[in-house]
């Protein structure tokens, strides 16, 4: 009973601030209403006993790339009301949609199905088991080539950032003297063969 | 106790949440990217749900690297969604006034 | 847990040395320097592909093994595909070399990026687990973003970028649920576990249906079927034409290979409900890509509402559900990516600094410019119009006698009926290359290996009209077990 309030509890408290992120006026809002909803969902992890990816999602979500999202965020310079235009004429529909959705898959997924019979909670795990020990063997055993795949993953989005940010901008003109030392006769002198002219008197 | 079609629900509502989202904020970029992270929260909730429940850790290596991807994933939105700030000055998709959808 | 490494090393050694190559390549890079030698990086990959192929070729085993916990394949089909896609990636990067250097884009990342995006094919062909097929997809799709919105002055681009970038995510993020579901059902990743847990327990199919719809709509969004065919038309015009040129060809293999890989070797048992929905999908796509290319005035856009029409004639063979049907589907994809491969290599010709001929007018008179170039043109045109000789005939033809076998002929008919209408924008740009006036007599500049490949590329859609057969048989081997 007690477990069942904390779940309802945070899954409350996650629909709320997803519903949020949607509906603010200000991206900085947004964001930090997104990091709400991923505490949450964490807390939410951490009661399905999947403690490791529940601490990485905080760790790596809001440490990381929701703070990517507010250095983007502040750094542009956005002028905000025409992005809204339009928001409120949709939202109606928007929201007519959503529930009408929320209904459909609700239907199946609140079937009896996915309710008692073939899925039951399993018994708690005992004391001494590690689910990031066993998330680890997994990782480097069974699932090796999705690993090296992920690493190339992170690879192309590495280049990718840098190649498509990076621009060296040329702050002063200052002269680099090693270069200037090292200018050699050829760089700056270029001998030209012509054919003699002489002026038609 | 908690019981799987709960979680489903949960994660079937924040699911359209974030299309709702996308459909409602089609002109900021930036809302559109937090609504895809919340997408991809939603598909990780399903996952370490049904994990949970089938006592099969598989999804929740699934989940693990749903994250990989999307932590990738978002820098490159990121990245691209700067450049195509310093190029317009604007991050609204909708007066993309060059071409048609 | 007993780990048998070498054998599963053994089998991905083409990917692994490619993973190598790329990352070679990106080091090599950083010591280029000088900008006149920015050039070697291209050699550099041209050779990793041709490694690559000569690999595939050599580590092929000769029945389909699966490795690494049965999350990878290696049979006949992928070993063809694969094969298809190194060769046809050579091409394309051969094609754009020239244009990237008119438009000062010549640079390393291009081609590393490439090679991943290569490799992200490599993996999604020979994918046996949903985790793999999503893992390459998004090694191919977060290339593919990256390299449209490579020129990054270019508004075009950067906008075609964006929204490729939100509808792929979306995309990705419908077929992941898809994938929960069908995980949630099994209680496993592994396709052959999937396939068999649904011939066991027909009880629980109607869930996964529910899950199955999701990777509909993540298959068709990545394949560019209607109605998720939003973000064909704007990418492939903002694109830099070598980026278009790349994403219209080697991608839509592979495309077809996640479908085979998902619906076949996965969903097959389900195939009366997938069945249904790829025909609703194929029939609005042939309806609006067809119609709607014959108002284009950009042959990049039209182009790229072809692609449309062609998906969805592609998607036909999967319908018919057998062997030899997918055997068409392969025939017809390997063909579209052919035919695609040598129109946007044609655009890239024309093209010079500072200019881009995709307008329809820029064909105009082409038979005075170059007579050779435009009976290239010419080729893959009525190729791809689906006229007799030419093998796009033939690649229509394999898939509508499956069509017509499992006796579904109002769709054949249907499908026979949007082609009649789609050649007409094929067979304008004939007219408009034998019957106009040139708007511009200015000679053809371009290198001589792309006068070679790209002449060779329209010899070859000639050549295998008269000889279909051959690679008909090629597909079918390919797809009997």
């Amino acid at each position: 009973m007690f477990e069942q309030i904390i779940f309802y509890f945070f899954a409350a408290l996650l629909v709320l601030s997803a519903a949020m992120v949607i509906t603010v006026r200000n991206p900085v809002f947004a964001a930090l209403f997104l990091v709400l909803s991923f505490f949450s969902s964490a807390a939410i992890w951490l009661m399905l006993e999947a403690e490791f990816l529940a601490i990485v999602l905080v760790l790596v979500y809001v440490g990381a790339v929701m703070v990517l999202f507010l250095f983007v965020v502040m750094m542009l310079d956005i002028n905000l009301s025409p992005l809204r235009e339009g928001f409120a004429r949709y939202l109606p529909v928007g929201i007519v949609v959503a529930l009408l959705m929320v209904v459909a898959m609700g239907l199946v997924v609140r079937s009896n199905y996915f309710g008692a019979g073939h899925y039951y909670a399993s018994v708690p795990h005992e004391a001494g088991y590690s689910n990031t020990t066993e998330l680890g063997n997994m990782l480097y055993t069974t699932y090796l080539y999705q690993f090296e795949i992920a690493g190339a993953i992170l690879l192309v989005a590495i280049i990718a950032a840098i190649s498509l940010t990076l621009r060296r901008v040329k702050l002063n003109k200052a002269m680099k003297p090693e270069e200037q030392v090292a200018v050699k006769r050829k760089d700056r002198v270029r001998m030209v063969k012509m054919a003699p002219e002489k002026r038609e008197p | 106790m908690i019981i799987l079609s709960d979680v489903l629900t949960l994660a079937a509502i924040l699911f359209c949440i974030s299309v709702a989202g996308i459909f409602l904020n089609r002109k900021n970029v930036l809302i559109l990217l937090m609504c895809i992270e919340l997408m991809l929260l939603s598909v990780n909730m399903n996952f370490i749900a049904f994990s949970h429940f089938l006592s099969d850790i598989h999804g929740q290596v699934f989940v693990f690297f749903i994250l990989t991807v999307a932590a990738a994933e978002s820098a490159i939105g990121l990245a691209i969604l700067v450049v195509l700030f310093r190029n317009r000055n604007t991050i609204n998709v909708n007066d993309l006034g060059t071409m048609k959808g | 847990m007993e780990f048998d490494m070498v054998n599963n090393l053994i089998l991905v050694v083409p990917e692994l040395t490619l993973l190598i190559l790329a990352c070679l390549a990106l080091v090599i890079d950083t010591f280029i320097k000088n900008p006149a030698s920015r050039g070697g990086i291209y050699w550099f990959t041209q050779t990793s592909l041709i490694v690559t192929i000569c690999l595939i070729y050599f580590y092929c085993p000769h029945q389909p093994t699966v490795a690494f916990e049965n999350s990878f394949i290696s049979d006949p089909m992928s070993t063809v595909l694969k094969m298809f896609i190194c060769l046809i990636s050579f091409v394309v990067f051969l094609y754009s070399r020239d244009y990237l250097k008119e438009n000062d884009l010549l640079k390393g990342e291009y081609f590393i990026l490439g090679l991943f995006a290569v490799l992200g094919m490599m993996v999604m062909v020979s994918a046996y687990s949903l985790l793999t097929v999503y893992l390459g997809l998004e090694l191919l799709s977060l290339s593919l973003y990256s390299m449209v919105a490579m020129h990054r002055d270019s508004q075009p681009a950067t906008e075609a970028a964006m929204k490729y970038f939100v509808l792929g995510a979306l995309a990705s993020g419908m077929l992941l649920y898809g994938m929960s579901i069908l995980y949630g059902v099994t209680g496993s990743l592994q396709l052959t576990v999937v396939a068999e847990y649904i011939v066991q327990q027909s009880d629980a199919n109607h869930f996964l249906v529910f899950g199955l719809a999701f990777v509909i709509v993540g298959v068709a969004f990545k394949l560019g079927a209607a109605p998720f065919h939003m973000w064909i038309p704007d990418v492939y015009q903002g694109a830099p034409t070598s980026v278009t040129l790349f994403i219209s060809s080697a991608p839509k293999l592979a495309a077809f290979a996640m479908a085979m890989r998902l619906l076949v070797d996965g969903m097959f048992p389900l195939l009366g409900d997938w069945q249904g929905m790829l025909i609703i999908l194929s029939i609005l796509s042939m309806a609006t890509g067809n119609i709607i290319a014959i108002s284009q005035t950009n042959i990049k856009r039209m182009l790229a509402y072809s692609t449309i029409a062609h998906v969805g004639f592609l998607l036909l063979g999967l319908i018919a559900g057998s062997r030899a049907g997918f055997a068409g589907s392969m025939f017809y994809v390997i063909i579209y990516a052919l035919m695609s491969m040598g129109s946007f290599g044609m655009i890239i010709l024309l093209g010079r600094k500072g200019f881009e001929a995709d307008n329809l007018d820029d064909f105009k008179g082409l038979a005075e410019r170059s007579p050779w170039f435009a009976f290239i043109m010419l080729c893959l045109m009525f190729s791809m119009a689906g006229v007799p000789p030419f093998v796009g005939f033939w690649a229509k033809w394999f898939v509508l006698k499956e069509l017509v076998a499992v006796d579904m002929v109002w769709l054949a008919a249907l499908a026979v009926l949007f082609s009649i209408i789609g050649a007409y924008y094929y067979l304008r740009i004939v007219k408009l290359m034998y019957f106009d006036q040139p708007t511009s007599m200015l000679a053809i500049k371009a290198s001589q290996q792309m006068r070679l490949v790209l002449s060779l590329n329209g010899l070859v859609i000639l050549a295998l009209g008269l000889v279909p057969n051959v690679l008909m048989a090629l597909c079918i081997s390919a797809l009997t077990r």
